[in-house]
């Protein structure tokens, strides 16, 4: 197998953690607007890789460009879509009043388990700033991950949402 | 304070602090895992000294927790397949919209009326390619009739030639017919209880209208049917022997008044064929050369028309 073809079955199995990342990243945006910016992300630079104007190395430094390239796209991508629902669970609607740049570095360290230099790399800035955003979001969150339920204003009484009149 | 030290920890590589102090930058290391041992249990001593510090990182456990609770199912859902193989996709609009993501989202604006023009394109090509190799058949044909014509024109003076083609088209059809009907469990359309309806129907399909009777020679007349001809319908008798062996009798309005006796052998079958008044038979079936010219001679005498040979 070539190297190529490696980097590419390597970015493949990887496809899951991709849209993990992405649906966190979007809190709420959705599955289709998250997949979309997976595919998006990773035919770009498909065609980077071809077009050579990336060239990685091994797996691991295409899966850093892969996330560096879900992250960039999402900052456009995610910037007008509409909150979670409120059936979502509260960590969701915390992550959602993030800034989309806190918020990705949070789900970089926290659920993707990169260290901070790598996340440095993929969100384009330096540790220092990476430090700054990881301290923001975790202070933001403290609120949030001990809630069982969702604020009032932020949950309207719709505790019949999954019913249906169908006659 | 605490801020600005764990700023300046992260901006250079500086000498570690002392052991006995745990900055921030040190609190989030611990929760993300990404302290070495010896760091580690310094952060732990300080914990058990320092519960602000212990709540503060108990804290941003339940965080990453409540992250992966939420999250980490998806990455146990398995991808569409377009997905998975999105970096190997060679595509024109790379930074396009989403396309499938395994759920159902018909209707995405965008994506499918540009995916259906490729594909109108796509099909426009085919119909394309399609209608020429059709002309380029038709082309070829053309030519080949017009040749086959020119050259027909050219032998027209040797009547003999045309007149010798036509006996050998009875015994193909006659062999075809027997092929297709003779095993069949409908070998025929009317049995021969069915007398007068088989002598009425041959009789107005295909001008012909005797049954020879070749109990003589062991054979049973079955029944008959109407076959296709060339001219006209043809007619076709089925006769069988004792032990299950079949004879056709095969006829069809002749073009040529040439009488004329041929007798062929194929694999295990004998055909011989003669003219009569208008008529060409063929006796197609598995039995001897001689045999099938005694049927024949029969045959030929029972419809009352001369017997080949004489």
């Amino acid at each position: 197998m070539t190297k190529s073809a490696d980097i590419l079955d390597g970015l493949s199995e990887a496809t899951p953690a991709f849209r993990r990342y992405a649906r966190a990243l979007g809190a709420g945006a959705g599955l289709v607007v998250a997949d979309g910016v997976v595919q998006a992300a990773l035919q770009g630079l498909g065609a980077r890789m071809r077009a050579r104007e990336i060239c990685p190395t091994d797996r691991e430094a295409a899966r850093v460009e892969a996330y560096a390239a879900i992250t960039a796209l999402a900052a456009r991508k995610f910037i007008a879509t509409p909150g979670p629902g409120p059936r979502q669970p509260p960590i969701v609607h915390g992550l959602s009043r993030l800034h989309v740049d806190d918020r990705a570095v949070l789900l970089l360290i926290c659920l993707e388990g990169f260290g901070y230099e790598t996340v440095a790399r993929i969100v384009g800035a330096s540790r220092e700033s990476v430090f700054v955003r990881l301290q923001r979001a975790r202070l933001a969150m403290a609120d949030w991950a001990d809630m069982t339920n969702i604020p009032a204003e932020m949950s309207p009484t719709r505790n019949s949402a999954h019913l249906r009149v169908v006659k | 304070m605490r801020i600005c030290a764990s700023l300046n920890r992260f901006a250079a590589d500086l000498t570690p602090p002392p052991s006995s102090f745990v900055e921030e930058a040190d609190l989030h290391a611990f929760v993300d895992g990404l302290l070495d041992p010896q760091q580690r249990r310094q952060v732990e001593e300080h914990l058990l000294t320092h519960p602000e510090d212990a709540a503060l990182v108990e804290n941003w456990r339940r965080q990453n927790a409540a992250l992966r609770a939420v999250y980490e199912p998806i990455a146990r859902e398995t991808p569409a397949p377009s997905l998975r193989s999105a970096a190997a996709q060679v595509t024109s609009q790379p930074q396009g919209p989403a396309i499938e993501t395994g759920a159902t989202h018909w209707g995405r604006p965008g994506v499918l009326p540009r995916m259906r023009r490729r594909e109108d394109v796509l099909a426009q090509q085919r119909r394309q390619a399609i209608f020429a190799s059709v002309l380029a058949v038709l082309a070829v044909a053309a030519v080949a009739a017009l040749a086959t014509f020119i050259f027909a024109g050219r032998h027209e003076s040797s009547p003999s030639q045309s007149v010798m083609s036509v006996p050998q088209g009875y015994v193909s059809r006659a062999g075809l017919t027997y092929a297709t009907y003779i095993s069949d469990v409908h070998a025929v359309e009317i049995d021969a209880s069915r007398h007068d309806e088989l002598m009425s129907w041959l009789k107005s399909r295909v001008g012909f209208a005797k049954l020879p009777d070749l109990s003589a020679h062991g054979l049973r007349l079955l029944g008959g049917r109407v076959a296709p001809g060339v001219a006209a319908p043809a007619g076709f008798l089925v006769y069988e022997r004792a032990d299950g062996g079949r004879v056709g009798l095969y006829f069809e309005r002749a073009t040529a008044s040439v009488s004329q006796q041929n007798a062929k052998v194929g694999i295990g079958i004998a055909a011989i064929e003669w003219r009569a008044a208008d008529f060409a038979f063929v006796l197609i079936g598995p039995l001897s050369v001689d045999e099938m010219q005694s049927v024949a001679e029969s045959a030929a005498a029972r419809v009352n028309l001369p017997a080949p040979g004489q």
